[in-house]
């Protein structure tokens, strides 16, 4: 009878136990992202992943869907949400997560930073207060990514601020905001989605004569071969950021939560340090293969600077929330003045 | 009360159709002249096309005009087909309501989400018509089940079985995919609509992957709502329906007939030539059979031509004009494809359609010959009148292609402008539509064949999606390079193929669900983009006339009240003629890519 029950009981504690088991089961975690196969990033991310596997002995998994197969920013991000889950996790640009947050439209304004040193300052500066407003929103913050510079390619040659203004401007569908800031401000902006960008440059007629890129997408998408021209005028670095769903990452161990942020913050950290040189191969790449790269003079350099400070203005409380818009100027400009500038 | 539903929804469904229609314009017209752009316009007309669809198939599933497979007219009548029907309407309102109740999904999740389309308005209004759409679909495809309510009630089960499923959404995980596909693909053969078959598919493998159907309506939402292209595909339909009504038909033949009328076989080539130019907007849906037929089987008779011979003739001109600009399919293709421009499209199709157009009418002269049909000499004075009378109609096209080709406006812009132009011309100039309420009618028409294509899109990426995860793209290119060595063969067993699929499925269904899975193979054997999206659509050009099920073949056979055989009959050396058209675009690439690299665009 004894035996019996201590049988029993025994059985009791390895179901129990397999249960606990199985309730840290392991995460896996689906991650989209437009950034297209095989680039950097794409690697990045999977390094991360294969990271993750081996710090965390297989209780975190990552697969990456990259390319936009799962859909556009706009469905990703309803696919992580509560309720749906059938992705967990996202590689955003800073257009994705203003989607979001109005607050992340901050790291995209046109001429706001001149540096890569000025962008981290306002970045650091800014993160816990974005940190909280995303959390606000269910999810959770993993790291920053960098993308490059965005410069300017055309099919014509663009000097000034007023041929930019001229040109019929891609910018990102979804974004009416953006459409109606650049169109009070005189530009020719024209909706599209970015899938869209190379099939219209190679029009003679097409939508959009004129696309942002940062050079190393330009040269992956061989977009220089329609638009030769490059107008060498810094918009503004290409921001991203990874993040994950609140619901999924609530169900990773805090021991584990530490060794996926480590993971995570390296890839930052190494993206961080790979940009500038990764900007200046691919422009060396694509003027090898007939890209003109237009430098402008120090009269239209100083009309793009005037011309930003009033531009960026604009957007303070309209596209970029007041209080973030004033910490981001507050943050950017004392680094200015540690510089001396 | 039934009616005033009808009446309102097609009320909704125009509201939304001339939203589509004035927004892009306001906005060209706020941009020039007031400098500053209307906010939101661009979004809020993405969201009406989704309403314009999903309204317009809403409308179909009323009138039973719901695209299905073409096995579904080889059902015998009596009690096997009344089965058949109660089955397929089962299956078809079950997975009806399954979207119906992800779309109340998605709608409560973009309300706690909060995002917004532009100025203050939130997503989830507009996700609204997703559960409205598909739930009235639901009950419809229950109610023309069958005619008693017997038949009714037990077709309605789907539509319990659907609302059971949507409350357990986890009691299909884990299960086997298999006995659901099967019911899905049977209920499909016997007649359910072809958005149920792969909307169906879809949303069972991803219940038993433990997904949800919200994750179709998101997909759903983004293919309804991001295409640039979208929207020009009602608005060109538009101004084919528009023209369809009253006598354009009439002044446009009278041109082409002063115009060649001299030459031998000159009415049959006017005929095709007029076929032609109407099917280019209606997209080869068979309006061009039911509203040319009546006009132009009495004329070529008149004027000498064999009865079997004009029968054969307009049936095979029923979907002429499916290569030239503006064509639908065409359309459709290049927002499937996404990389692919449409413009760039109509430039391949030119050759490719004048061929074709012009193998038939060398067939047209070869009989005007041979029955000696009556010629009417050419005179200036008619010449010029005939012109001058169809002015209206004749611009269209001219300023339509003159603007897109030119690049003084884009597709997005000339077909608002296009659409716009035609129901003035029509209503005030021509007075062909003498109220309001005709206007209306006209547009829920539109909506009603529109609505049936875009609905098989928004469900199709769904299925794609299905598709990638269960790697069958990949798959099918293994299996095709192990079985397939050379660019020829794989082009020979890609027509072959594809005349399989066009007697099968219906142009739209077929570009949606076969294209993605064939781009990448043309891309392993070479094949242009361009010139593959033409050999598709020439392929299921001559599919509407294959038979037993080509749909040409069927309509010919209503609107001339001749039996299917004899119509058939009557359009073989038409088939033969352009099967060899078919062959001559597939294995001349330049045909397509000739002009396109002359005008430095290839």
């Amino acid at each position: 009878m004894f035996g019996s029950r201590r049988l029993l009981s025994a059985a009791l504690i390895a179901i129990t136990t397999s249960v606990v088991v199985l309730s840290a089961a392991p995460v896996t975690i689906k991650l989209a992202t437009l950034a297209p196969v095989n680039t950097t990033w794409h690697k990045a991310l999977l390094d991360m992943g294969e990271t993750w596997n081996k710090t965390t002995e297989g209780r975190v998994k990552l697969q990456v869907y990259a390319g936009g197969t799962q859909g556009d920013e706009a469905s990703t991000l309803r696919m992580m949400r509560p309720g749906v889950e059938t992705l967990q996790a996202g590689l955003y640009t800073s257009g994705g997560l203003a989607l979001i947050d109005d607050a992340f439209n901050v790291m995209g304004m046109p001429f706001f930073f001149e540096t890569d040193e000025e962008e981290l300052a306002v970045q650091t500066k800014l993160t816990p207060v974005l940190e909280q407003r995303l959390n606000a929103k269910g999810f959770h913050l993993l790291n920053w990514g960098t993308g490059g510079w965005v410069q300017i390619f055309s099919k014509k040659p663009l000097k000034t601020l007023d041929d930019v203004k001229g040109s019929k401007l891609y910018t990102s569908k979804g974004d009416d905001k953006m459409v109606q800031w650049y169109t009070r401000n005189a530009f020719h902006p024209v909706a599209l989605l970015p899938t869209e960008i190379p099939a219209q440059l190679k029009l003679s007629t097409g939508l959009i004569d004129t696309a942002p890129y940062p050079p190393y997408i330009a040269l992956t998408l061989q977009v220089f071969r329609d638009a030769k021209y490059m107008l060498d005028a810094r918009l503004a670095p290409l921001v991203g950021a990874t993040i994950i769903s609140n619901e999924t990452w609530k169900k990773i161990s805090p021991e584990d939560q530490a060794k996926v942020t480590t993971a995570a913050l390296a890839m930052e950290a190494r993206a961080r340090a790979e940009g500038p040189k990764q900007d200046a191969d691919s422009v060396t790449a694509m003027k090898a293969r007939g890209l003109e790269v237009i430098v402008p003079d120090a009269k239209a350099a100083a009309d793009f600077r005037s011309a930003s400070a009033k531009l960026v203005a604009s957007m303070r409380g309209d596209m970029v929330p007041a209080d973030i818009y004033d910490m981001a100027v507050a943050a950017r400009d004392a680094y200015r003045k540690t510089k001396g500038k | 009360m039934k009616a005033l539903a009808a009446k309102s929804e097609e009320l909704l469904a125009t509201f939304a159709l001339g939203g589509i229609m004035l927004l892009p314009l306001a906005e060209i017209f706020s941009r020039k002249f007031l400098g500053a752009g209307i906010p939101g316009s661009g979004p809020f007309a993405q969201n009406l096309t989704m309403w314009v669809g999903l309204l317009g198939a809403a409308i179909a599933a009323r009138q039973g005009k719901l695209l299905s497979l073409a096995t579904g007219e080889f059902l015998p009548k009596g009690p096997i087909g009344n089965v058949a029907h109660i089955i397929a309407g089962a299956v078809g309102s079950m997975v009806a309501t399954l979207f119906a109740f992800g779309g109340v999904a998605l709608v409560k999740s973009d309300r706690l989400a909060g995002d917004i389309i532009a100025i203050g308005v939130p997503v989830w209004i507009s996700d609204l018509v997703l559960p409205f759409a598909f739930g009235v679909i639901a009950i419809r495809l229950a109610h023309r089940a069958s005619p008693n309510w017997l038949g009714r009630g037990i077709a309605a089960l789907g539509i319990v079985a659907g609302i059971y499923i949507s409350m357990h959404l986890d009691i299909l995980e884990g299960q086997s995919l298999l006995p659901w596909m099967m019911l899905v693909i049977v209920a499909g053969v016997l007649g359910a609509p072809i958005f149920t078959l792969l909307g169906g598919i879809a949303v069972f493998a991803f219940l038993v992957a433990g997904s949800k159907p919200i994750v179709l309506m998101i997909k759903a939402y983004e293919e309804l709502t991001t295409s640039s292209g979208l929207a020009a595909i009602p608005l060109f339909t538009l101004a084919g329906f528009l023209l369809a009504e009253g006598k354009s038909s009439e002044r446009l033949l009278r041109v082409f007939r002063a115009w060649f009328g001299w030459a031998p076989g000159g009415t049959a080539v006017a005929a095709a030539t007029l076929c032609a130019f109407f099917t280019l907007f209606t997209g080869g849906s068979g309006v061009t059979i039911l509203v040319l037929g009546g006009l132009l089987l009495p004329t070529l008779m008149k004027d000498g031509y064999r009865e079997r011979f004009s029968i054969g003739l307009l049936t095979a001109s029923g979907s002429l004009g499916l290569l030239f600009p503006l064509s639908l399919p065409l359309m459709l293709y290049g927002i499937v494809a996404q990389n692919v421009s449409i413009e760039d499209l109509f430039v391949g199709g030119l050759i490719p359609g004048l061929l074709m157009l012009g193998l038939l009418a060398l067939y047209g002269i070869r009989e005007g010959v041979i029955a000696k049909a009556q010629r009417t000499p050419f005179t200036f004075k008619e010449a010029g009148g005939a012109l001058w009378e169809a002015k209206w109609e004749l611009f269209l096209p001219a300023f339509v292609l003159g603007s897109f080709l030119g690049g003084v406006a884009t597709l997005g812009e000339s077909a608002p402008m296009a659409a716009l132009y035609t129901l003035l011309v029509q209503r005030f100039v021509h007075r062909d539509l003498p109220t309001w309420g005709d206007v209306v009618r006209v547009m829920g028409d539109c909506v009603a064949l529109v609505g049936g294509v875009l609905l098989i899109l928004a469900v199709a990426a769904g299925l794609t999606n299905f598709l990638v995860d269960a790697q069958v793209p990949t798959r099918l290119i293994d299996w095709t390079q192990a079985h397939i060595h050379s660019h020829l063969t794989f082009l020979l067993a890609l027509n072959l193929f594809l005349l399989l699929v066009g007697t099968l499925m219906d142009i739209f269904s077929a570009i949606v669900v076969v294209v993605p899975l064939l781009l990448p193979l043309a891309q392993i054997y070479d094949i242009n983009p361009i010139h593959l999206g033409i050999i598709f659509v020439a392929n299921l050009e001559l599919g509407f006339l294959h038979p037993p099920l080509g749909l040409n073949l069927l309509l010919a056979s209503v609107r001339f009240k001749k039996p299917v055989l004899e119509v058939t009959w009557a359009t073989l050396p038409m088939f033969g003629i352009l099967a060899l058209g078919v062959l001559l675009i597939t294995y001349i690439p330049w045909l397509t890519l000739g002009l396109l690299h002359w005008m430095g665009r290839g």
